[in-house]
């Protein structure tokens, strides 16, 4: 298929086809469109060749009539011997075209058929019908024409009876004898055949052979249009194509505008096809002179204007065809638009007052369009007085507005939406820009850069953190080998007897700080991983008052050892929360063994547990042994502890792991320092 | 007496566990990689491995496994990784227990003995139709005597039938609340905190470890559990 579209071979062979078959569709179609009267009119008597056969005929009866006049005046001068002493001569002549005259009219030699008569219809002057014929019923239709006589010559009148000159100027002398009033009726029949050869009976013989060949003509002009049609259609989608090139070649025609080429192109067409409409009009009229129809060269002329009207045809066509083609082509290359000049201009014009109204100041922007729409409105108000169309105009200019405001409005609201989404933590969002009002796009893009820059910024610090925590456990792995080694020879020491007394004190020191550095990078890998999020959470469905029950069992007896009293307060029943139930008992571990550690001796620990408003708030209160000389927040930082120096067993990450494990289960954990009471309180979402 | 293999990279821990067995009256075998671990299996008779996971040459899983192969002598894995993972990974492969660094002696040798009473055990007490077992821990209904790993541990009488539930329903979590009304055959009416203690009692006389138990295991906010399989 691409083969064959690309085949020269076949492109210029459509060529010569389309030429060829559009000059015989032109051949055919000029005979047609003069042998169209043959179809078109009901006898051969209304063509025109018939009338102007007949009017002819009319004046050569006419003037043989004024002849014949002119003859009797004449003889009459030589019979009363006034004639001019050649007049013999002239009379002999006379007589002489008389004769041929008579002789042309006769019943034998044409189909013509007459009568004169005076004019008011009584005497018959002369006639070539026989005495029974009436000439009514003889002829086809019947012709009249009146005229009037002045001493031999003709004072014409039409048909319609009205005097081309007035008596007095024909005859300025106004000589005596009155004029001669004379009324002809003429006709042909409607059968005629070869028995009589004259005009007539050539133009019925034509006219006989345009309706038998009518369909021939059409029959062969359709067929070649059809075939000129394939041609074109070959021609159009061979169009472009080209062997070896992908895409579609482009002509020195399509460098030219395509509107300017269309101009010249279909002017050429419209031209070529006045010319060959015309050639016709004119073959049909030199068909319908008799004279011409009957002599030999008329036929080889009447050929060649036909041959003619035929290379007209189709030279129209190949413009039309060469026109097509580029059109073709540029809608195949897709560069119609980009090769008329037309669509050019009008694109440059937008794009300049596109860019215009860009960049223009939104201020500017707002009173221009403001200004404009109140001018447009009073306009089409004091307009609309005078015509309803106007009141229509002002409400499409309303509904323009609406929908331009609603454009707007729509556009604010996604700019909203997706302001509120990065606003609500999620920097990967991108606001969708498409089809939002400029000035509103530029905004959402500048967001966009700022989401995307600050996700960036997040993600890089995400990266580091989580670099951390491995750092973290690395070492903390490494550490933990020689510390299983110090423990274990700690251990050893112990069992062993020493001689020196201070010696067991000495190891009980190291024994407790070998016990401190295992909790501490315990505590260290484990605050790492909460904080960085690495560490897997399943929330389920979990029993706040079991977990307290399990973790007070746990911590009782510890805290007891240090005189503490814990006092919980539980609402009725169960209270359900979605969280991970290792993690939440980390956290309440953690809270509990804080409180273990600094809580001052004697005192009580609170705790309690409260619902509403779908979350779940767990507080535990205690008072502190040491005076807490630190802000809230800064418990909460890595290694900070309410008194500065490290004596104590905490390692100062408790709270730390604690809010990290809260949040990481979409809990909140929040510390308040009220003096020396101290109260954290964990924030649960409610489970139903 | 049982032969021990001890398996460190770290010269001074096998020393150390190597006093400490000693002095338990195991005698040992010591080997500092992967690869040593396993020929010293094949030419002594041992009667447990502890190997140490992250070494060079040969590490502990694939030791394990190596052993695992020809051998159903029990290995505690020694580990420096806290994460469940590796826990998990290490137990899949055939190991018995783990104990992660930094260790306390007293725990290796409660963990030694534990796993050497079960391996010698042959099959243990006969199956009776009233005995019920989860892993080490065994329960004569009949007698009313509780054995772990053969040891046989006192117990109050709440603390027995509390047992006694969570082992009937291996695997099956119960409440405070459900295990109070079960166990005491009255509503709890708030009461039942008490039970939670009572677990922490039973644990700490069942497990080695009552901070990290093996088998009764605390499902925190939910209840209690005996590891099904355990």
């Amino acid at each position: 298929m691409k083969k064959l579209q690309c085949s020269t071979a076949a492109k210029v062979c459509a060529v010569l086809v389309l030429l060829a078959a559009a000059f015989g569709a032109g051949v055919f179609g000029v005979r047609a469109l003069i042998s169209s009267v043959s179809i078109t009119r009901s006898s051969w008597q209304y063509s025109s060749r018939f009338y102007s056969a007949i009017d002819e005929r009319r004046r050569d009866l006419v003037e043989g009539i004024e002849l014949s006049q002119t003859l009797e005046e004449l003889e009459k001068q030589i019979a009363e011997g006034t004639a001019n002493p050649l007049a013999y001569a002239d009379a002999e002549a006379l007589r002489e075209e008389k004769a041929r005259v008579e002789e042309r009219f006769s019943r034998q030699n044409t189909w013509f058929r007459f009568r004169l008569l005076t004019d008011d219809g009584q005497t018959l002057l002369g006639t070539n019908l026989k005495d029974d014929e009436a000439i009514s019923r003889t002829v086809k239709e019947m012709h009249y024409f009146s005229f009037e006589l002045w001493d031999g010559s003709v004072n014409y009148d039409s048909e319609t009876g009205d005097l081309g000159l007035s008596p007095s100027d024909a005859n300025p002398e106004g000589e005596t004898a009155p004029p001669m009033k004379l009324v002809l009726e003429y006709g042909v029949p409607e059968k005629v055949d070869d028995s009589i050869q004259d005009e007539f009976s050539q133009i019925w013989r034509l006219w006989d052979m345009d309706r038998s060949s009518f369909d021939q003509y059409l029959t062969g002009f359709l067929n070649l249009g059809a075939l000129t049609l394939l041609a074109l259609i070959w021609i159009l989608w061979t169009a472009g194509h080209k062997s070896g090139a992908e895409e579609i070649v482009l002509t020195w025609q399509e460098r030219i505008f395509f509107d300017v080429y269309a101009v010249i192109m279909i002017a050429a067409i419209v031209f070529l096809a006045f010319c060959t409409v015309g050639l016709a009009e004119q073959l049909y009229w030199s068909s319908a002179s008799v004279y011409a129809a009957q002599s030999e060269s008329y036929t080889s002329f009447y050929n060649l204007g036909v041959a003619g009207a035929g290379a007209l045809f189709a030279a129209g066509v190949g413009c039309a065809a060469l026109l097509l083609r580029t059109f073709a082509v540029r809608v195949k290359a897709r560069c119609l638009g980009k090769t008329t000049l037309l669509c050019r201009v009008a694109a440059w014009m937008a794009r300049t007052i596109h860019d215009f109204v860009r960049f223009l100041p939104f201020t500017w922007k707002m009173v221009l369009g403001f200004g404009g729409y109140t001018v447009c409105t009073l306009w089409l108000i004091t307009q609309g007085r005078y015509g309803g169309g106007f009141i229509l105009m002002y409400f499409c200019l309303q509904l323009v507005l609406l929908f331009f405001l609603a454009w707007w409005a729509y556009g604010y609201y996604r700019l909203r939406q997706g302001t509120k989404t990065i606003a609500g933590g999620d920097l990967e969002y991108q606001i969708d820009t498409t089809r939002m009002p400029y000035d509103l796009r530029l905004q959402a893009e500048d967001l966009n850069n700022i989401s995307v820059g600050l996700a960036g910024a997040l993600d890089e610090k995400m990266k580091s953190e989580r670099f951390k925590a491995e750092l973290i456990t690395n070492v903390s792995h490494d550490l933990k080998t020689p510390l299983t080694s110090i423990i274990n020879y700690v251990n050893l020491l112990k069992s062993t007897q020493q001689t020196d007394p201070k010696a067991a004190e000495y190891i009980e020191v190291l024994d407790r700080k070998s016990q401190r550095l295992k909790k501490l990078t315990e505590d260290l890998v484990e605050a790492s991983k909460a904080s960085t999020g690495v560490l897997s959470v399943t929330r389920e469905k979990i029993g706040m008052g079991q977990l307290i029950d399990q973790a007070l069992a746990e911590w009782e007896e510890k805290l007891s050892d240090r005189k503490l009293t814990l006092v919980s307060t539980l609402p009725e029943g169960e209270t359900w929360v979605y969280a991970d139930g290792r993690h939440l008992w980390r956290v309440i571990d953690n809270l509990l063994s804080n409180c273990a550690k600094y809580a001052m001796e004697g005192t009580r620990i609170y705790l309690d547990l409260e619902r509403g408003k779908g979350q779940v708030a767990l507080s535990v209160k205690n008072i502190s042994r040491d005076p807490l000389n630190v802000p809230a927040e800064r418990l909460m930082e890595r290694f900070v502890r309410g008194e500065e120096s490290r004596s104590t067993e905490g390692s100062g990450l408790g709270l730390s792991i604690a809010r990290s494990l809260t949040e990481l289960q979409g809990g909140t954990f929040d510390l308040a320092v009220d003096g020396d009471l101290f109260k954290a309180i964990v924030t649960l979402p409610q489970a139903n | 007496m049982y032969t021990i293999l001890i398996c460190d990279d770290d010269r001074d821990i096998v020393s150390a566990l190597d006093i400490y067995l000693t002095s338990e009256g195991y005698q040992t075998v010591k080997a500092y990689d992967g690869r040593e671990a396993i020929r010293a299996a094949e030419t002594h008779e041992v009667h447990l491995i502890l190997m140490d996971i992250m070494m060079p040459e040969l590490d502990g899983i694939r030791a394990t496994a190596r052993l695992r192969e020809g051998s159903n002598v029990p290995i505690i894995l020694l580990t420096a990784k806290s994460e469940d993972t590796d826990k998990i990974l290490g137990l899949n492969i055939g190991a018995d227990d783990y104990i992660t660094k930094p260790f306390n002696p007293l725990e290796v040798i409660a963990r030694v003995k534990s796993q050497l009473r079960r391996y010698t055990a042959l099959g243990g007490a006969e199956k009776g139709p009233g005995l019920i077992t989860a892993g080490p821990i065994a329960m004569d209904d009949g007698a009313k005597v509780v054995t772990v790993d053969g040891e046989p541990i006192s117990l109050t009488p709440i603390e027995y039938n509390i047992l006694r539930l969570l082992l009937s329903h291996p695997g099956q979590v119960f409440s405070s609340t459900q295990i109070y009304e079960q166990v005491w055959n009255d509503p709890a009416y708030g009461s039942e905190n008490t039970v939670a203690v009572h677990i922490r009692h039973l644990r700490e006389k069942i497990e080695i470890n009552p901070a990290e138990p093996r088998y009764l295991k605390v499902v925190w906010g939910l209840g209690y559990k005996i590891e099904k399989g355990a």
